[in-house]
This record gives structure tokens, C-alpha cells and sequence, in this order.
């Protein structure tokens, strides 16, 4: 047997720690000064003060911010008086260390606020010019006034929106179920090679989620031609993405206590997952998948703009004819179905409670 | 017969926590034993290793003349058929009937196949039934598990793990959760289990009037060592307060 000092081995790590957290907080001093003095220069100095509209660039400008905001952020963040090292719990106690960063916590609050005021481009007075207003007008009251000679072929439109949604919920189901198991972290720690396989199906649903639908359907228009199946495609792969993700987290909040039971009578893996996993993890996941159901209805509309098929496909058509009355009934049509999906979803998820 | 033999057995968890610091002792079979002590004292760690729900650091242990210390695969749910485990918190499937929840303990013996289709064969469900019966709550069989009251569900855990028709039979606190008099009839099929059947019996307890009432030999854990070993009838004032501590008072429960 080996000798081990575990409190040797918990000092140990406690140092590790606090190493990790001071250049954890020097980076983000770091950066804190760097945005600070880029947003004060670029934004509130050349564009709003000076009025510049095209602020030149130069990377050795740039750079030279950078050299001086490193220097600048680990000087303040190793003072102990630093905003980060008092989001790292590493500052002194001392008064100065709390001005500072309430002083400095204000500042950055303000500039952001300030410089998204200004990129923005925020003006009451375009809001209500004379001509703007009439522009609105005129479309508010072709909006409410649809023409009814084009309901039956968006009623179609829609129901084809429906289905697409619908299939594209149906068919993530079995492929979410496979992927979300495998990437459940408290399924996949046995060995190096689940973990691996846990690791890289999190990365690959983290990047496809992170992609809008509304993009994955222009990637498929592109791959397979405009129509409902590549705005099905779309809604699929983005389903199982974010489903994989919520349905992995349940599995990982479940009770430990059954597995550890049905593990003990001497189960293999699959039937501890059938017997103790499962059981836990159905409502949630039939909650999930329900409004996920609602959520791509709602998409499908979106992703039809851009070739996806369905409504939104005669949406943007109409849109570019500037047919406002046509335009008027369709949306009328989406806000109706997406309103009895959202109310439809609640009740069965309510029910299943 | 020696079922059971522990020698020097050191658990350090990955977090640092030296729960185990060389624990030896001996279990023979048909005994009863109580393992006393605080919460933290390593018992808990103790009943996992010898089950190999976690794995010791260093040290052997001899399940049936068997060196089970380090075993994998197959090999380990082997073991683990013929060791059974009761916890402190039930840890029933609860969404499932009493019936399922006792058939589960069978499932090291049942094809992969056969048990997630749950296609249980009548003799089979006739062996759930009687382990009911042996706990008398055959007529809640087809009740959801989570409707029962907390003394019902450690019954049917202890059904549960009498499919496994073990060899040996773990406790972890299993009246801890449970009010003082649904803990002594708890207790009591423990005590039938042990003595009608010769199962040997394991068993992780707080109160000493159901050690002294129940154990057939008592070992107590202090700090992850054991400071005490030998009949109930012995631990007097001064053991208790060694392995309780100068502050503990002992509390009578029937």
C-alpha cells in the first residue's frame, strides 16, 4: 500500500487552484481593459464625439491597445484590487479593492450601454417621421383587412408546414434517444473510449445546435433543392441537436439510488438503463419532445422563407409582390395555428404532470 | 465457514477522502453482523467494496474463498447476483409495480433480451410472489412502488433482493429513513431472512437497543478503523462513548 497524505493531497490542490484562478483572472483584467479602451476610442470617442463615419483601422493600432491592456490588466489583476480578482474571490479585503470594482463594474456597464445605444443607430425621430408613419399605416390596414381569395391555398400551405414539422419531430425521436444515452455523462464514464465518444457527439451537438435552423434549411435548399424536405432536414438536424442536450441533462439529474440498486443485484449496463434510467427519464423526455412539436411549427413558418416549403414559402412570395392583403391573411393563418399549437402543447404536457 | 474475509482494505476516493484506512475482519457463515459507528466513519464505503459497487485502493477481500477485490465484467455481476443490498433510501423503481421492482433482483440471471421485453415467465412471477409473501406484502404486488409507505418499500427491497437468492445480505442503514416502530418489524424480517434461511447477514446501524436486539457480533468503525469488535452484550458505557464520542447520549428505541 502505498503511503498517501490526503491532506498533503487537498493542499495540494487547493495551490493548483488558486494558480489557475489568478491567470484566469489576469486574462479577463486583461481583456476588461482592452474592451474598455476599444469601445471608449472606437465608438463613444471617433464615432459619437468626433463624428467620424468611417473610423480607420490599422492592426498595429490595434495591437498596440492589446500590449499595453495585457500589461495594463496583470498589473491590476496580481494588485489584488482588480474586478476579476474579485469575481475570483482572490481580492483583498481592503476598501480600495470594493471601489474599484464598483467603480470600474459601473464603467463597463455604461460604455457597453452607451456604445450599443450608438451602433444601434437608435433615433426617436425615424420613428415617427411623417412618411414612415403612413408607410405603416398603409400595411397595418391591408394586414387587417386579408383577401380571402388565396385561403385555400395557404390552408394547404400550412397543413404542409404542420406535417413538416410534425415528421421532422417524429423521425429526431429514436435518433435522440441513441445520441442523448451516449452522451449522458454518468452513462459514459466507464472508460476512455465512452468518454471519447461522450466528448465528441457533445462537441458535434453543440456546433449543430449553434447553427440557426434558418441556416441549416439554406445549406439543404442548396444540398437537395428548395421544398418541404430540405426545411424538414433542417428542423431535424437542429431538433436532434437541442433534444440531445435537454434530454442528456435529464438523464444526468436523475436519482442515483436506483441504478446503484439495480446495478448491485448484478444487471448489465442495458438493463440498468431499462430498469433504472428510463423509468425516470420518460416524462421528461415526452415534455421535451411535445414542445419541441410546437417550437418547429413555429420554425417551419420562418424556414419556409428561405425554401423550406409551406406558408413561409408563400409568405415571401407575396411579401416580394408587395401584396399586403395576401400577406395580411397569411400571417393571420400562422399566428392562429401557432397560438391553438402552443395551447394544445401545454395541455398535454400539463396532463402528462 | 468463512463466507466473507477483509484484509487491510484502504479506500481513498478520487476527491482525496481517506475513507477506509486498513479494515480487516472476518465474517462467518449464518452471522448477523452490525457494523456501528458515526456518519462518515467509512461504513457505507465498507458495504460498497465488498459488494464492488466501488473498488478498494489496496487490500484483498475473499468472497467464498474467492479473490473478488479487483474483479471485471462478468465476472463482477456474478458476484454481485450472489451478494444482496438493502439501502437507507429504498432506491425502488417508483414509477414501476411492487412485482416489477422484485423481479429486478433476478436480473443478473435473465437474458438481456428477455428482461427488456419483460416477457417473465409464470414460474418466475410465482418466485416474486413468494418473496412477497416471505415480507407479507403479497397483496400490494400490483401497486406502483411509490405508493407504499416508507417501511412498505424497504420490504419490498428486501424481497427484491431475495431473488438474488444471495449468499450474503448487505444492509446500509435500512431503518435509518423509517419511524421506530415500522424499524423493528423491518429489522425483524431481517432477522428471519438470517434465520430461517442461514442467509448471512451484513447490516450498517445507528441504534445500539436494535444492535443489541438484532446483532450476533458488532464491529465498530471510527474515522475509517475499526475500534471495536466483538458481542453486543459488551459494548458498555465507555465503548459507547469512544465510538460515539464524549457528547453522545444513547437513545432507547424498540
Amino acid at each position: 500500500m502505498a503511503h498517501v497524505d490526503p491532506h498533503g493531497v487537498m493542499a495540494k490542490k487547493k495551490e493548483k487552484e488558486v494558480l489557475k484562478a489568478k491567470i484566469k483572472a489576469a486574462f479577463l483584467d486583461s481583456f476588461f481593459v482592452f474592451y474598455s479602451i476599444l469601445v471608449v476610442d472606437r465608438i463613444i470617442w471617433s464615432r459619437f464625439i468626433m463624428q467620424i463615419k468611417d473610423v480607420p483601422f490599422s492592426w498595429g493600432e490595434i495591437g498596440i491597445f492589446a500590449l499595453v491592456s495585457v500589461i495594463a490588466g496583470v498589473a491590476w489583476s496580481f494588485s489584488g484590487t482588480s474586478l476579476s480578482a474579485r469575481l475570483f474571490g482572490l481580492a483583498r479585503p481592503t476598501k480600495t479593492a470594493k471601489l474599484t470594482f464598483e467603480i470600474f463594474g459601473w464603467f463597463l456597464f455604461n460604455i457597453t450601454f452607451i456604445a450599443g445605444w450608438i451602433i444601434t443607430k437608435i433615433s426617436i425621430v425615424d420613428l415617427f417621421s411623417d412618411e414612415g408613419v403612413t408607410a405603416a399605416q398603409r400595411i397595418f390596414t391591408s394586414l387587417f383587412s386579408p383577401e380571402m381569395a388565396i385561403f385555400d391555398e395557404a390552408l394547404f400551405a400550412i397543413i404542409e408546414t404542420i406535417y413538416i414539422a410534425l415528421i421532422a419531430t417524429l423521425v429526431s425521436i429514436p435518433i435522440t434517444l441513441v445520441v442523448s444515452f451516449l452522451s449522458a455523462r454518468n452513462l459514459m464514464n466507464d472508460n476512455r473510449f465512452t468518454l471519447f465518444v461522450y466528448g465528441t457527439l457533445r462537441l458535434l451537438s453543440n456546433f449543430v445546435r449553434s447553427i440557426e435552423p434558418l441556416i441549416w434549411a439554406i445549406i439543404f435548399s442548396v444540398w437537395i433543392g428548395i421544398g418541404p424536405y430540405a426545411g424538414m432536414l433542417a428542423l431535424l438536424i437542429h431538433t436532434i441537436a437541442s433534444n440531445a442536450k435537454l434530454y442528456s441533462e435529464a438523464i444526468e439529474s436523475i436519482e442515483e439510488g436506483p441504478v446503484e440498486a439495480i446495478s448491485a443485484t448484478g444487471a448489465n449496463k442495458l438493463q440498468v438503463i431499462w430498469y433504472a434510467v428510463i423509468p425516470q427519464i420518460i416524462l421528461p423526455f415526452l415534455s421535451f419532445t411535445i414542445y419541441r412539436w410546437d417550437i418547429n411549427v413555429r420554425m417551419a413558418t420562418i424556414i419556409g422563407m428561405v425554401g423550406g416549403g409551406g406558408i413561409g414559402t408563400m409568405l415571401i412570395q407575396y411579401q416580394g409582390l408587395a401584396q399586403w392583403h395576401e400577406v395580411g391573411l397569411i400571417v393571420i393563418m400562422i399566428a392562429l395555428v401557432v397560438w391553438v399549437m402552443d395551447y394544445i402543447s401545454t395541455k398535454i404536457r400539463q396532463a402528462i404532470y | 465457514m468463512k463466507i466473507l474475509q477483509v484484509d487491510n482494505i484502504h479506500k481513498i476516493y478520487p476527491s482525496g477522502t481517506h475513507a477506509l484506512k486498513g479494515v480487516s475482519f472476518d465474517v462467518k457463515e449464518g452471522e448477523f453482523l452490525v457494523i456501528i459507528g458515526l456518519s462518515g466513519s467509512g461504513k457505507s464505503t465498507l458495504l460498497r467494496c465488498i459488494n464492488r459497487l466501488h473498488e478498494p485502493t489496496s487490500g484483498i477481500i475473499h468472497f467464498l474463498d474467492k479473490d473478488i477485490t479487483h474483479v471485471k465484467g462478468k465476472e463482477l455481476r456474478e458476484l454481485k447476483q450472489k451478494i444482496g443490498m438493502v439501502f437507507q433510501q429504498f432506491n425502488l423503481i417508483k414509477r414501476r409495480s411492487v412485482l416489477t421492482n422484485v423481479i429486478t433482483g433476478r436480473l443478473g440471471r435473465l437474458g438481456t433480451f428477455q428482461s427488456i421485453t419483460e416477457n417473465f415467465s409464470p414460474e418466475l412471477i410465482e418466485e416474486a410472489m413468494e418473496a412477497l409473501r416471505i415480507v407479507g406484502i403479497e397483496e400490494k404486488a400490483h401497486i406502483r412502488a411509490d405508493a407504499l409507505s416508507g417501511g412498505q418499500q424497504q420490504r419490498v427491497a428486501i424481497a427484491r433482493s431475495l431473488m438474488q437468492n444471495p449468499k450474503l445480505l448487505l444492509a446500509d442503514e435500512p431503518v435509518a429513513s423509517l419511524d421506530p416502530a415500522t424499524s423493528n418489524s423491518v429489522m425483524h424480517y431481517f432477522e428471519k431472512i438470517n434465520k430461517e434461511f442461514g442467509t448471512t447477514v451484513i447490516c450498517n446501524l445507528h441504534f445500539l437497543s436494535l444492535v443489541r436486539k438484532y446483532a450476533s457480533r458488532v464491529i465498530a468503525l471510527k474515522a475509517g478503523e475499526i475500534i471495536y469488535e466483538g458481542l453486543p452484550s459488551d459494548i458498555d458505557e465507555k465503548w459507547f462513548k469512544t465510538i460515539y464520542g464524549e457528547e453522545a447520549e444513547e437513545v432507547e428505541i424498540r
